[in-house]
């Protein structure tokens, strides 16, 4: 009797979670929503053993957010014949992963730093938080954990609703959106459908946030109320010295190893691009730096053809724009003299 | 490996797959210890030879021990035993803590002292399976049970992967016999295997990480005293956390074992329903607090000699028992507080009269009990005026309740100021405390510490299969599809378990 209750609950409970599964997809399909990778620790993990390859291979980005939008590696491939290996964290300092390519002495390849001055010079732990993490992950990943990483992107290549940030119980909870009491501080939910991300870790902005006038005026208004919720003032004098210091001890070992570093400012517009260069006067913190770490860098506004981008949600290219800027970008790193091969641009 | 992975998954589908074929039982012996040596290697390989050197020495010192007639040479061999396992645990666990306690009270005298920091990495599962291995070689040693025959039985019953990285703890008796006439799975072990390992899983990846865990670590990581609402709902949110994390992982052990037809021992039994602290701890952690009963209260004297030697032998007790947790002081203070909660307990159990005792139907603690069986305890020490009735007991749960989670303020924080300012803002010792936690957090919190505190009261006498027996199979079946889709939708895959460090 027990047994056939049990088996009867059994087979009653599979049917319930198969139809819940197919319903599930069916639904997030239903609404637009596309294959995405989840951009985590173990998506970064795989292309950061992607490294070592030689100079004539492939280049490496870090950074924050920006440049996994505004990097179309599809076109840098095209253009360069070389591979683009992204290793750039959303909302993340670049330092840290700086730091630990430095460190490596396999690491001789090339890398192209993007700079986002409220988050680069910061020195806020939060904004270190998610590339201690992916680090640490990367160096003590266990076999089980590299395994179950295979596993996973396996699945989540088919079904829709396997990306955390979007579909699982928290983020399904934190849309109901209940109102905080005064003086709670809460990131709002960023609008379901704002990007993809694929196995390459390249980010682009999603076609119907782009064309939902609504959904742009609320990521504006997240960005605001993430820049006032930062109280603190960026950072200047012997503390700003302190991190040029530190940016240029690991600019100078990936170099003296015949490694090559470029720093890179990607575009901003609007009301952003107003209130960084405000804050982060570019004489005070980019010219400063690169003069003190004695590395070259390409800012967006010196090249006529990317000075006037316009960001939709005034932080990131949408998608159209990102190739044009990969065009540029390429353009200018082989004036530069970054590539070896001799394949044709635009 | 963890239970909660995808890697677990496929191996789970492999052993089950393999252990129903038509293999020998030799066969089907030697595939469960490899397959329980690569779930071990899984985490990281070279501490397998740790592993193999446990179960090789103690396979023989203990059949050493038990053949032995040498009252001296047997002592010999139960120091070498001893100082095999417990060396190996103190290096690995304890090595980093001893020397920056002994750096600090060097410096305290008046000298330099500045060692090289020792970065020792903890092997997983050490502080159990150093465990399962002592009780062996004690039990040899006072021949309380027989000497296993076989190598490879030892070596599955040491190694055996549902219990190997964090329990139960498991006992030869409990354990051996079992791997010594072939076993296969009923239909019924194998359904009632995977319902434990469905709600194992929910535990841990639904409550324990997807409901809990954000708001706790909110709460414990914040750096300046907080509201009592917040301090208070951080600490409620580990509370719920630890139970989820470590009852999960040991109902996922429970269940993966009868999937395969083996029966390892119960390890939680609705600890929050607990009224005192002797209850409790029939109730939280069972393994462990009877291997600590048995393996050191007893040893110690237990409640054979004088009143005062008893109370000594409890604190004593309890402060390793704190300290097996972590090599911190924060977890010696946590055992140090259970131990002062049991002795209170006791001194008040022995003020009440006989006719008191009566009524409140009072069992032996566990403490005091040799190895008995699980028995229900009504209650311990409720107030007079508590006695008698069942909503009265439930309030004296809830006291004990409130006084686990006190506790819990020193088992979770990182460091004695961490703890201090948290236990100033949960009792409102701080002005202009920050407010933290979103309403969201805060109703989860709320609604699951309601639900979690009446289940545990309500089903403290039972049990979860006991139940399935009474409800209809529609309502068991929607459960658990809940539970399953709660656990797809979570998505939470690899978090570690807490005890792990442990």
């Amino acid at each position: 009797m027990q047994l056939k209750n049990l088996s009867k609950a059994g087979i009653f409970a599979v049917i319930l979670v198969v139809a819940f599964i197919v319903g599930w997809e069916w639904h997030w399909r239903s609404k637009g929503f596309q294959i995405t990778f989840n951009d985590d620790k173990q998506l970064w993990a795989v292309k950061r053993a992607e490294v070592y390859q030689t100079k004539r291979n492939a280049t490496v980005f870090i950074g924050s957010s920006r440049i996994k939008f505004d990097l179309d590696i599809p076109t840098w491939e095209k253009l360069t014949g070389e591979k683009a290996i992204q290793l750039a964290l959303v909302g993340t300092s670049p330092k840290l992963l700086l730091q630990d390519l430095a460190e490596d002495e396999n690491f001789k390849g090339k890398l192209v730093v993007d700079v986002t001055e409220v988050l680069f010079f910061s020195q806020n732990p939060v904004f270190h938080k998610s590339a201690n993490e992916a680090i640490a992950f990367y160096k003590k990943q266990t076999p089980s954990e590299k395994l179950g990483s295979t596993l996973n992107f396996a699945l989540e290549q088919q079904l829709v609703f396997l990306e955390e940030k979007r579909f699982a119980l928290n983020a399904l909870l934190h849309d109901l959106e209940i109102p905080n009491r005064p003086g709670v501080f809460a990131v709002p939910p960023f609008p379901k459908g704002f990007e993809w991300t694929r196995f390459d870790r390249q980010t682009y902005m999603s076609d119907m946030f782009l064309a939902d006038t609504s959904l742009l005026n609320r990521q504006t208004a997240i960005w605001e109320k993430l820049i006032m919720a930062d109280k603190t003032p960026p950072v200047s004098g012997k503390a700003l010295e302190k991190e040029f210091e530190e940016i240029r001890m690991a600019v100078s070992k990936i170099k003296t190893r015949g490694g090559q570093v470029i720093f890179v400012r990607t575009p901003s517009s609007g009301p952003m691009a107003k209130g960084e260069q405000k804050a982060y006067p570019r004489q005070r913190y980019w010219e400063a730096m690169l003069r003190y770490v004695q590395a070259d860098g390409i800012h967006y506004s010196d090249d006529p053809g990317t000075a006037n981008m316009i960001c939709p949600e005034w932080s990131h290219l949408s998608p159209k724009d990102a190739i044009t800027y990969t065009h540029h970008l390429v353009n200018t790193l082989r004036e530069k003299g970054w590539f070896t091969s001799q394949k044709t641009t635009l | 490996m963890l239970f909660n992975s995808y890697s677990f998954v496929l191996f789970f589908a492999i052993m089950l797959a393999l252990h129903h074929m038509p293999f020998s039982w030799k066969t089907k012996k030697i595939n469960l210890l490899l397959a329980s040596y690569l779930f071990y290697a899984a985490w990281n390989p070279p501490f397998i030879l740790l592993l193999w050197l446990s179960t090789f020495v103690d396979f023989h010192v203990g059949r050493a021990l038990y053949n032995e007639n040498n009252r001296t040479r047997k002592k010999l061999l139960l120091v070498i035993s001893l100082i095999g396992n417990l060396g190996m645990l103190c290096f690995f666990k304890y090595g980093t803590f001893l020397l920056e306690n002994f750096t600090t009270l060097v410096t305290a005298l008046g000298f330099e002292f500045h060692p090289a920091s020792p970065s020792i990495i903890l092997p997983a599962g050490i502080s159990f399976y150093t465990f399962t291995t002592l009780c062996y070689t004690i039990d040899m040693y006072k021949k309380e049970s027989q000497p296993v025959k076989s190598l490879l039985d030892f070596s599955l019953f040491v190694t055996f992967f549902p219990h190997l990285v964090a329990g139960p703890i498991v006992r030869p008796p409990q354990l051996v016999p079992q791997f010594q006439t072939p076993r296969m799975a009923t239909r019924l072990q194998l359904m009632q295997g995977l319902f434990l390992l469905s709600l194992g899983l929910f535990m841990k990846v639904v409550m324990a990480d997807t409901m809990l865990a954000g708001a706790s670590d909110s709460v414990f990581n914040f750096p300046n005293p907080l509201m009592p609402l917040d301090a208070w709902m951080g600490v409620l949110a580990f509370s719920g956390q630890i139970f989820f994390d470590f009852a999960g992982y040991s109902t996922c052990a429970i269940g993966v074992a009868m999937t395969l037809g083996f029966t390892l021992p119960e390890n939680f039994r609705y600890p929050y329903g607990a009224i005192g602290f002797s209850d409790f701890w029939k109730r939280w952690h069972i393994t462990l607090s009877a291997w600590l009963r048995d393996y050191l209260y007893i040893p110690l004297g237990g409640n054979r000699k004088s009143e005062i030697r008893t109370y000594v032998n409890l604190m004593l007790t309890m402060l390793l028992g704190g300290l097996w947790h972590g090599a911190s002081w924060t977890f010696v203070v946590w055992g140090a507080l259970h131990g002062i909660y049991l002795c209170i307990e006791r001194m008040l159990r022995s003020k009440k009269t006989p006719r008191e005792d009566s009524e409140l139907e009072i069992q032996p603690t566990i403490i005091t009990s040799k190895r008995k069986p699980m028995q229900t305890v009504s209650a311990s020490f409720a107030p007079s005026f508590l006695r008698g009735k069942k909503m009265h007991l439930f309030f004296a749960a809830l006291f004990t309740f409130f006084l686990v989670n006190v506790t819990w303020v020193f088992f979770r924080a990182n460091d004695f100021s961490t703890a201090w300012r948290l236990l100033r803002s949960m009792f409102g010792f701080v002005e202009n405390g920050a407010v933290l936690l979103s309403t969201l957090d805060i109703l989860r919190v709320s609604v699951i510490t309601i639900l979690l505190v009446l289940t545990h009261w309500f089903m403290r006498n039972t049990n979860v299969l006991a139940l399935t027996q009474k409800t209809k199979w529609w309502a068991t079946g929607l459960a658990w599809a809940i539970m399953l889709i709660l656990l797809v939708v979570s998505q939470k895959s690899s978090d570690s378990f807490i005890y792990f460090q442990f």
